[in-house]
């Protein structure tokens, strides 16, 4: 079946959003050839390390060739991302990039702001001379869909780490601070991953508008729990076998991976051509989350009392899943002990 | 004198800036602009070394990794060194060689990429070059002109060379593997097997590719300098010309034998050392091989915005007392030197500390039994544009062999231990203890410098490649590397596409697919420019900028990295 904006809410219904974006990828791409308007991309680097746009380099199916020249937009004769825009690719430099970004992106009909980087208090990030706060600013003002990517951009990252010198926050917090009423799609992880960043251009072109959870991210990529529902180390977790030395093997819990604590899906997406991720060479450290990383340091620590050594309410969190994740981590922790017969189990 | 600014510089990591003042040179062909001074601004501050102060000591694996998402993989190195060291422990023959081969994957993906994607589309329209070209014109410009043919399989190739990085380090960017004393990976014959069969790929292209690019680009050289010569009526040699800073390079080296771990760890002991077991040396060459001390790196302030008794001092004792209003500064970044010296770091750096002058040296893919020998005799031996390239060249198809030989000698070892018993405790972290990590990052020396008091960061030091390279002038005056590599380079009154017609007068381009019939070169260019809105590239101030931009390019500037250590002490 062949995508098209008519089929496309239908077949959402059908599926539920989330399997939707997970398993048509290419027939996302492909609904892109009889979409109408080309929206424009402009994509600015705050405080950051352009390692998302690093990991935005490692995309497949479809690759940066593709992304950048050979997937077309409707009739525009355009690719699906050709930023108008972008420090670390973009063949102009100086005054001709400022140009461009003011000529072509500024004045397009349809307008994509995609945000790299913190935003901290002005007099620390500069770009062609001006401070980045206004900068990021300005084009939000204008933008029609504004994406926040990586732990930085959408909330604050490292730079906004103890005791966050630099005043950072993400995006979406700077600008509910000067009074920019919009929505930010928050794609956070360190680096985010290519394949979000690509499905969520993509709905967008198409006209679909990704469902957000109250920390602005997908639920299509971030609604799950990891250690719950998507880590392949879990069924060790289940019969209690831990990694307690680096060359050890079993669950990574006791390392003090982050899984209990994280909603993405690292676990099943993987990075680098959907190769691997984290857990498979160490453990989770939580960048998916907000107030990543002050939450989650020291990171080769134990969570065994998430909710509160973290800091962490459940009923703020809102989410039942953390619950359910507290409650499931007793559940195996009492299973295990009885299993095992050893007491000190239960504490978990 | 005119002033020329460009900021942002793009293609490079961060957000940096530079400012050249001109001069004006008269000739028998007329007046030609050249660069008189020129000053680099770094524009990003974060400051990574406060908010690392506190934690966990081993946090800062993760976190310094973030210092530069292009380069992290490196920091993550110096940064475990510098644990390995403060603990007190080497890691196993073993981890050494899981270490070895994810950096080595780490470094063909990150010079590729800088070959291609961020130096290569300047060096492409100088050469008349068109597979080093950006693919402006689509698969259709790729099958018709050959518009951007290699700098498309790059794009294929570091995406290999990554996954195989991820094997071994769970993903790329930012791997996780690491640990003092050893690595948490196991090595496995799934990882081994899936990283011989990419490396093999990734050597093939730097032989067969990497190789014939930087042959095509020496090819037209002699013609760029004829060409720009006549123009000028100036003596220019070509590519050579471009972007010599200092007979002075330093390097830490890179890979050290998994079975003489004890010769590494010297450097970072403070000992005289080039760390000549490694695959690449150690060593400050200033015209002759000299071995490399630690002792002998200090940073000056003068020209920064730091107080003035912040000057003279070795990183360790480094203080950072900020200035922001100190007259006649004008850069973030400190002036570190070695001996007093300006040394530059960075490929060239590693290939003459290693090799002297003429790089020869013989590799044979373990895979197919193909062997190819380097040869290259550095065309400026204070360095230059093509003899940047030419060594990140030379390092791809090194380190690609490399990556795959040890592959291989891993499968004996792939029963043996991965961890120093001393660190197979998770909870242990020493109480006190101080260590350095000595490592090259692409870009070029690196060092971080941890100090752990009850437990925890108590102080934190990096000093980076980039500041090597683009650090402002010193208490003795003297330029940092890159602006003097850009002292007296060209800034013709001419847009790109006119000086490619200048450069190469013959229409021999055909552009029949595209509706024109033979075009010169740089009506070809103006062809795939000018829809982008691209035609006035690199024109700043009326003055052309390409060859500037070339020149900071081929440092391959990270400015993230630069300016991470900007120590604003708050109180």
């Amino acid at each position: 079946m062949k995508l098209s904006r008519r089929n496309f809410m239908k077949t959402v219904a059908a599926m539920g959003a989330t399997a939707f974006l997970m398993n048509y990828k290419m027939d996302v791409v492909e609904a892109l050839t009889e979409t109408k308007d080309y929206w424009h991309v402009c994509w600015l680097n705050g405080a950051d390390c352009q390692g998302c746009s690093i990991s935005f380099v490692q995309a497949v199916n479809p690759d940066l060739i593709e992304i950048l020249t050979n997937i077309l937009v409707g009739n525009s004769g355009l690719p699906l991302v050709l930023p108008d825009y972008m420090e670390v690719a973009h063949p102009a430099s100086g005054s001709l990039a400022e140009k461009l970004k003011e000529e072509r992106w500024m004045k397009a009909p349809f307008k994509i702001l995609i945000c790299e980087g913190a935003v901290q208090e002005e007099g620390y990030c500069s770009v062609g001379g001006r401070d980045y706060t206004e900068v990021i600013k300005e084009a939000a003002e204008v933008a029609d869909a504004i994406i926040a990517i990586g732990q930085c951009a959408t909330f604050g990252g490292i730079p906004s780490g103890n005791p966050n010198p630099t005043r950072a926050m993400g995006v979406q917090e700077y600008l509910n601070k000067v009074g920019i009423n919009k929505t930010v799609i928050n794609l956070p992880l360190c680096p985010m991953n290519p394949d979000h960043l690509v499905l969520t251009l993509a709905a967008l072109i198409i006209g679909v508008k990704p469902e957000l959870d109250q920390y602005g991210r997908p639920k299509v990529f971030f609604g799950k729990n990891m250690h719950m529902e998507l880590c392949p180390y879990r069924p060790y977790y289940d019969r209690g076998i831990f990694k307690t030395r680096p060359d050890g093997e079993g669950c990574r819990f006791k390392m003090g991976c982050k899984g209990p604590g994280v909603w993405t899906d690292c676990a099943l997406r993987k990075f680098n051509n959907h190769l691997s991720f984290c857990n498979e060479t160490n453990i989770c450290y939580g960048c998916s989350e907000p107030e990543w990383p002050d939450k989650f340091s020291p990171f080769y620590k134990e969570v065994t009392a998430l909710p509160n050594v973290l800091g962490w309410d459940a009923t703020a969190i809102g989410q039942s899943l953390l619950g359910a994740t507290a409650a499931g981590i007793v559940v195996h922790g009492i299973k295990r002990a009885a299993t095992k017969g050893k007491k000190e189990e239960k504490e978990e | 004198m005119a002033k020329v600014v460009v900021d942002p510089v793009t293609r490079i990591e961060g957000h940096l800036g530079i400012t050249m003042e001109t001069k004006e040179v008269k000739t028998s062909t007329g007046t030609w602009t050249l660069v008189d001074k020129a000053y680099s601004h770094t524009n990003l501050f974060r400051g990574f070394e406060i908010i690392l102060k506190g934690r966990d000591p081993r946090d800062a694996y993760f976190l310094t990794q973030r210092i530069c998402g292009v380069c992290h993989a490196v920091h993550g190195a110096a940064s475990m060194q510098a644990l390995d060291h403060a603990y007190g422990v080497t890691p196993p023959p073993a981890a050494v060689l899981v270490r070895n081969i994810l950096h080595a994957c780490f470094y063909c993906y990150d010079h590729m990429i800088h070959t291609y994607l961020l130096v290569g589309p300047e060096l492409g329209v100088v050469a008349k070059y068109p597979p080093m070209v950006p693919p402006a014109l689509g698969k259709a410009g790729i099958a018709k002109l050959g518009l951007g043919s290699s700098y498309a399989k790059c794009v294929e190739m570091q995406r290999i060379a990554n996954e195989a990085t991820a094997l071994w380090g769970g993903r790329a960017p930012f791997p996780v593997a690491e640990y003092p004393g050893g690595v948490t990976v196991k090595p496995t014959l799934d990882r081994i097997a899936g990283t011989i069969g990419r490396m093999n790929q990734v050597w093939y292209f730097a032989v067969h590719t990497m190789y014939n690019d930087l042959m095509a680009l020496v090819e037209r050289n002699e013609h760029i300098g004829n060409a720009i010569s006549t123009l000028l009526d100036v003596e220019f040699r070509g590519l050579q010309d471009l972007g010599p800073s200092y007979p002075y390079q330093l390097s830490y080296g890179l890979f050290p034998d998994p079975e003489n771990y004890d010769d590494w760890v010297k450097a970072q002991d403070g000992e005289k050392s080039r760390r000549k077991s490694a695959v690449i040396h150690a060593g400050a060459w200033d015209g002759d091989f000299k071995p490399f001390e630690l002792g002998k790196i200090k940073e000056y302030v003068k020209y920064s915005k730091y107080s003035n008794e912040c000057t003279g001092l070795h990183p360790k004792d480094g203080k950072t007392i900020p200035d922001k209003n100190k007259p006649g500064a004008y850069a973030w970044a400190k002036a570190p030197r070695y001996d007093d010296k300006p040394y530059e770091v960075g490929p060239f750096a590693r290939m003459v500390n290693t090799f002297g002058l003429r790089w020869k040296f013989e590799v044979t893919n373990p895979v197919t039994g193909e062997s190819f020998t380097f040869d290259w005799k550095a065309l400026n031996p204070n360095s230059s544009v093509i003899d940047r390239v030419a060594a990140r060249v030379a390092q791809t198809i090194l380190f690609s062999t490399k990556a795959m030989e040890w592959a291989i000698e891993l499968k004996q070892y792939i029963n043996e231990k991965t961890i120093n018993e001393k660190t197979a405790n998770f909870d242990y972290v020493p109480n006190t203890a101080e260590g350095f990590g000595l490592w090259d990052a692409p870009r070029g020396a690196l060092l971080h410098y941890t100090k752990i008091k009850g437990g925890k960061i108590d102080n934190y030091q990096c000093v980076v490649p980039s500041t090597w390279n683009l650090g402002p002038r010193d208490d003795f005056d003297q330029p940092g590397p890159v602006e003097k590599a850009l002292e007296n380079t060209w800034l013709p009154q001419l847009d790109v596409p006119t000086i490619a017609n200048t450069l190469y007068p013959d229409a021999d381009i055909d552009a029949s697919a595209f509706g024109l019939g033979m075009v010169k070169w740089g009506d070809a260019l103006a062809v795939a420019l000018k829809p982008l809105g691209l035609a006035p590239l690199n024109m700043e101030n009326g003055y052309n900028t390409s060859l500037a931009l070339a020149i900071v390019r081929s440092f391959d500037p990270c400015i993230a990295c630069a300016v991470h250590e900007i120590d604003i002490t708050i109180k």
